[in-house]
Parts: structure tokens; sequence; C-alpha cells
């Protein structure tokens, strides 16, 4: 898949996507990154032949994916971050009927699916109408619509979001056999672990355009003299007074986790763990870790992935 | 065939349409509730053909109208139409199932008013075909709606301004008997033929024979199921 100088910018808000230019290599998995309003889901639609490019160019397998939408979506397998069902379905029922508008022979569709079923341990399920089911199921279910079919290209939008930890794994070694069988991978995540782990290479977009693009440990490089310190807690805390603590750039909480992005500077793990416990914080684990590619993408635009202090 | 497993658009909504237990029977039912009361009734024909035709407009415009402008909020209609599936093919198929499952609720009623009031053989397959011709005109205007708005909502409000107008012309009301530019308009309106095919039904004569009931109806319905499927790529389109 190769997108070339991809410009899309709504006339109501002015944001988009501006001359992004991105190439999938068979085989490859790409990481697609950048917060809410970044321009993720756009370049996504527009790859997707959801919506068409104000200019710019799409070519799946040396197909035009602006002319020849048809051909291109036969070609890709979707899942969108907020995948939809016919809910008075069954699990099974809905992933049959989009396995055959994929063109999928009648056996060799109930076949697949009931791998695939099989696979993200949803068989129990399959009968099941789609309302009756959990979020993570849902996903589950989108998974294996856009995998059923065999698709050259894989456009996944935040696809481990809501799995449990058993699926999240199942989900990646999916992943990674099925871009080793040559098939192109293309993952929307905010999931920085995930993307280390999976992808081969990665893109950051910030407001629209492609402000970096390399493999993982490349882009990790680029930042020195960074550390992060993760800090649980057995209880949450007022924490905004600790992004005064001298040396620390910006504090994430995830969870029960305060994520704290630090200089690389003597005594700043004490500086930081005083400055907890000051704000009455009973921190019961501590690591200080590696930077990440979200230290990256802070480094680059100044602006943290998610929400923070 | 399989429902159980669609493998097409259409078995899709035929599943959907049997899955809601309780729905079915609503809609199965309230055809019966308020046109047999009617048949039964001894209204003036004029009157009684109306209520029939009114259903039969009201369920087609607002059956496809709602079931799409829903399908389009939730997005499920859009991740379709990113499936190869031809768009065109998509809404011939919306069109057609629609139709065809709106008149399977209104038959029950129909045959009931058939045995209240026997007419020929012909007639009865004239009336029948003119429902049906009605039922595709107003699925096509549901469609149509679907275009411009994708708020359920909205589809009661276009719906009207549409209908009001063709349900005058038509003859149900008003303009029994049109003479001049409303004659005219008259035959190019579909629910017309509903109209006198079923005041022939309620013992009205109308002049209006069934050959004419089988081809002027087939016509326009042709036409317009033709062109509100040349909407396929902008109503199935993302709406942002």
């Amino acid at each position: 898949m190769e997108a070339k100088n991809i410009s899309r910018l709504y006339k109501s808000s002015g944001r988009g996507v501006s001359d992004v230019s991105l190439r999938l290599e068979r085989g490859e998995v790409f990481g697609l990154m950048g917060p809410n309003g970044s321009g993720k889901s756009t370049l996504l639609r527009v790859l997707s032949t959801v919506i068409a490019p104000d200019s710019g160019s799409v070519l799946v397998g040396g197909v035009d994916g602006l002319k020849e939408k048809r051909e291109v979506r036969a070609r890709i397998g979707l899942m969108v971050d907020r995948p939809t069902h016919y809910d008075d379905l069954t699990g099974r029922a809905n992933a049959y009927f989009f396995a055959r508008a994929y063109g999928m022979e009648e056996g060799k569709a109930e076949a697949v699916l009931a791998e695939l079923f099989k696979y993200f341990e949803l068989t129990e399920y399959a009968d099941d109408r789609v309302k009756t089911y959990s979020y993570g199921m849902g996903k589950k279910l989108a998974l294996i619509e856009a995998l059923a079919h065999g698709p050259e290209v894989l456009l996944l939008d935040e696809p481990s979001l809501g799995l449990d930890y058993t699926s999240q794994l199942a989900y990646q070694c999916r992943i990674r056999d099925l871009a080793a069988s040559g098939v192109a991978v293309l993952l929307a995540s905010n999931q920085v672990d995930e993307v280390e782990s999976l992808c081969d290479r990665a893109a950051f977009l910030h407001r629209g355009e492609v402000v970096a693009e390399g493999t993982p440990e490349d882009l990790i490089s680029r930042v020195e003299g960074v550390r992060r310190i993760v800090a649980t807690l057995r209880n949450p805390v007022e924490y905004g007074s600790l992004a005064e603590v001298e040396g620390v750039q910006r504090i994430v909480p995830e969870g029960r986790d305060l994520i704290f992005h630090c200089e690389e500077r003597p005594g700043i793990v004490a500086s930081v763990v005083a400055g907890i416990v000051r704000s009455g914080g009973d921190i019961v684990n501590l690591s200080v870790q590696r930077p990440n590619l979200e230290d990256v993408f802070v480094e680059l635009t100044g602006e943290a992935l998610s929400d923070e202090v | 065939m399989r429902f159980d497993l669609p493998d097409a658009y259409w078995k899709k909504d035929v599943a959907l349409f049997f899955s809601r237990k309780f729905a079915l029977i609503l809609k199965m039912l309230y055809p019966i509730a308020i046109i047999v009361p009617v048949a039964a009734s001894g209204m003036p024909a004029k009157y009684a053909a109306a209520v029939i035709g009114i259903v039969a407009v009201m369920a087609g415009t607002f059956g496809a109208g709602e079931s799409l402008t829903i399908d389009l909020n939730d997005g499920i209609l859009v991740r379709v139409a990113l499936t190869p599936l031809s768009p065109y093919r998509i809404v011939f198929e919306i069109l057609a199932v629609n139709t065809i499952l709106d008149l399977v609720q209104l038959l029950p009623a129909l045959l009931i008013v058939y045995l209240l009031h026997p007419v020929s053989i012909v007639w009865v397959f004239a009336a029948t075909f003119a429902v049906f011709a009605t039922l595709l005109t107003a699925n096509c205007i549901g469609i149509f709606i679907a275009n411009f708005t994708s708020s359920p909502a909205d589809v009661l409000l276009y719906a009207t301004a549409i209908l009001f107008p063709l349900i005058y012309l038509s003859g149900f009301f008003r303009n029994q008997h049109p003479t001049g530019i409303l004659q005219t308009l008259r035959a190019f309106v579909p629910f017309s033929y509903t109209d006198d095919a079923l005041k022939t039904v309620f013992g009205l004569s109308t002049g209006t024979t069934p050959l004419e009931i089988l081809i002027y109806p087939t016509i326009i319905c042709a036409v317009l199921a033709g062109a509100v499927c040349l909407t396929a790529p902008r109503l199935l389109s993302q709406r942002l």
C-alpha cells in the first residue's frame, strides 16, 4: 500500500491530514500514532476508501484506490475503532455475511470462520445475538470480520483497546503470523507497548502531518536524557503540584499509576518520591524505565499522546 | 436457502425481520387492526380505499427511511459499503427486500378485504399489484430522504413534505375527479392506481382498467427505482 501526498481537510473544523505520504511493504507491520485529532482516523478513512482525499493518491497492490474502489476494498481487511454489527443477528451470522460480501465461497467461509471463532475463543458465543456481547467480544468479532477473507492489507484502528490480556496476546500472535505470510498491516494505536512490540516501523501524526517515521528503536534512540518513573499508588492523590518538582516534564495518570516523564539528572527519583509522599501518596511500587515512543512524541511535539498534566 | 447465515444483503434483512419476534407480531397485526375494521364497517368506498392506501404509503416510506437512517447512524451501513459489493446492488436489495417485506405485512389484511368484498381474480391481482407499486414508490421516497438526513425523526418531517402533495394528487381524499394538469399529474403518481384499484374492490367503478394498473405503475416504479439506486454512492457514504 502506498499513499502519496494525501491531504484531506474538513471544511467545518479545518482539521484533517495534510500532505501525508507512507508506504507499507508486504509483510510489514506499520504503526500510526498520534493524539486525538491528529488525523489518524481521517488517514484511515482515506486509505480504506471511505472518503476521497482533496489531493494525493492511494495504491493498493498497484491498484488505484480512488478509481478502482471495489477492487481495492476486496484486498483490504478493515477494523474500525468503534465496530458496529447487526445486533439482532448472531456473531456467526454477522461474520458470515461479511465474509460472503468479500466474495468467499460458502464452504471456505464456514471453515475459516470456525477456525477464527475458535482462535479468539468466541465459539461458545458464536450463535448468541451480538446485542448480548460485551465490548471486548464485539472487538473480537470485528477482528474476525477483518481477517476472514484473507486480505492483502489490514487496516486496524485501536484493535486491542477493550480486549482482555489473553485476547491481546492471541491477536498480537495472529498479526505476527499474518505479517510473516506477507500481509501488510497498518495499526493505528496509541498503545505504546503494542506498537513497540508489534511494529516494524511507526510514524507519528501531529496536527495532520507526519512528524517522524522510522523503526521503534530508531525513534526511541532520538530521545536522550529522558527517564520515565512509574509510581503505583495505593490511593489516588492530587498530583497537579508534582509537575512543579524540578526535572519533571509532565505527568500522565494511567489507572493507579502515575507516570513521570523526567530529565535524567541526579536525585530526580528521590525528588519525585518525596513529592508523592508530600501529596499524601502511598507508593506500593516504583520503577524507572527507559524512554518509549510516547517520550519521543513528547520530545518532538511538546504534547502528549494521552491526557497529561 | 439459509437465512440463519445470510450471504446477501436481502437475506440479512429477512433474517432481521423474523428475528425480532415481538416487533414481528406488531408489524403483522397493525395493518389488520387498521384495515379490517374499515373494510368491515360499510364505510364509503372512497374512504375505505383511502385508509388502505395511506397505510401502504406510510408503511413503505417510514419503514425504509427509518431503518436506513438508523443503520447510517450506527455506521454499519458504511461498513457494508466498504465491502466489494456494488453500492447500487446494495441499494437495490434494500429497496426490493423492504418492499416485499412491507407487502408481507399488508397481505393478510388485504386477503381479508378480498374475502369481505369479493371481486374477480383479475381485480384481486390488480389491487395487490397496485399496493405493491405503492409500497415500492414509498420505499423509494424513504431511501431518497435518507440521502439527506441521518435522523429518523427528520424522515418523518421530510416524508410529510413529499407525501402531502402526492397524496393530494392521487385522489385519496380530494382531487377525486381531476381535470387538466391535475389529471395529468395524477397519472404519474402510482398511489393513484392503488386508489382506483381499491375503490373498485370496494364496489366503486373508476374507469381504470387492470391493464393500466399493471403497465403504468410498472413503468413509473422502474424509473423511480433506477433513480433511487443512482443515489447509492451518496447514500452509503460516511456523513461527516
